[in-house]
């Protein structure tokens, strides 16, 4: 909104810093940053079971950096889904990206994290069954974009 | 949960929030390009954060301790079927939606409230795989396995 910081910051501050925020969680309170984990624990209470009290304080904290990123960069304004919604209707878009959720949400807690508790934390431990879900899920997302991307004739 | 793990979740949370909505990650157009495998960005991002996360670690383990939590112990667990077919449907996801837990929230954070579309599906996918594992009668999944059987001590 203020535009103080440009639309995308170089990968080589970003992928460091992200990688950073991965070993500053395990050094300082053991734990694994993970997005899916966090999200998990927010259903925790309707499952019956409690979950570890500082995954909902990432959480919320998470939503926070993202506000300030908002703020601090170009102006916010309400949009689209890229050239998804360009290709589908709102009324095609809606069930299809609520299945795009539940998609994410069932396999994330089948495979036991995401694209950051598998994807970096999990695969910067040398975790093997971090490195089996990273190379499934991006092989199938990249075959998937792919195909897509034939179908629609270039559209996506 | 003591000060020390409180405001170390909020600020690695606030710093990794705010590096995926400045990095673009919340744009479909970024990943679907990235997953196109026409713009590199998103690889290279990855790849330098897990580069990054490695040596860090590497460091950690020799230091065997974390500042809040004790003994540091990261996650080390072997391949099972889950994290392929569990990877695949999360890699489904990934690859339609362009998005992925943590992305969602920078995109609903920057004015792409369709994010809101695929938290709620997300949220109802954690849960229905609850359900299938309480069907099961498997014991539920608290994702990541932070149970000691599953972690192993550095150093011992």
């Amino acid at each position: 909104m203020l535009d103080l910081i440009s639309a995308q910051l170089p990968w080589w501050i970003a992928g460091p810093g992200v990688g950073l925020c991965v070993v500053a969680l395990y050094g300082l309170i053991n734990a694994r940053l993970g997005v899916s984990g966090a999200w998990l624990a927010t259903i925790a209470p309707v499952e019956g079971w409690r979950p570890e009290p500082w995954r909902r304080t990432f959480l919320l904290a998470l939503a926070g950096g993202c506000v300030v990123a908002a703020l601090l960069g170009p102006p916010v304004r309400l949009h689209g889904y890229g050239r998804l919604s360009e290709v589908l209707p709102p009324v095609a878009l809606v069930p299809v990206l609520l299945l795009v959720g539940v998609a994410l949400g069932y396999g994330s807690r089948w495979a036991g994290g995401c694209t950051s508790g598998h994807g970096m934390s999990g695969c910067a431990a040398g975790s093997p069954d971090s490195v089996v879900t990273t190379a499934t899920f991006f092989s199938v997302a990249v075959l998937i974009t792919l195909g897509l991307h034939a179908l629609t004739g270039g559209a996506l | 949960m003591t000060r020390g793990v409180r405001w170390s979740a909020l600020g690695v949370g606030l710093v990794f929030g705010f590096l995926l909505t400045a990095s673009g990650l919340g744009d479909y157009d970024t990943i679907h390009d990235g997953l196109l495998l026409q713009d590199p960005y998103i690889f290279l991002m990855m790849g330098s954060a897990m580069a990054v996360a490695f040596a860090g670690l590497a460091l950690l383990r020799r230091r065997g301790r974390t500042r809040f939590a004790g003994r540091l112990s990261l996650p080390r667990q072997r391949i099972e079927r889950r994290h392929v077919y569990g990877g695949a449907i999360f890699g489904l996801g990934f690859g339609v939606g362009a998005t992925c837990p943590g992305m969602t929230v920078a995109m609903t954070a920057t004015g792409g409230l369709y994010g809101l579309v695929v938290l709620v599906g997300l949220l109802g996918g954690l849960w229905l795989r609850g359900r299938v594992e309480q069907r099961q009668r498997q014991p539920l999944s608290t994702e990541p396995e932070t149970s000691a059987a599953t972690r192993v001590a550095v150093g011992s």
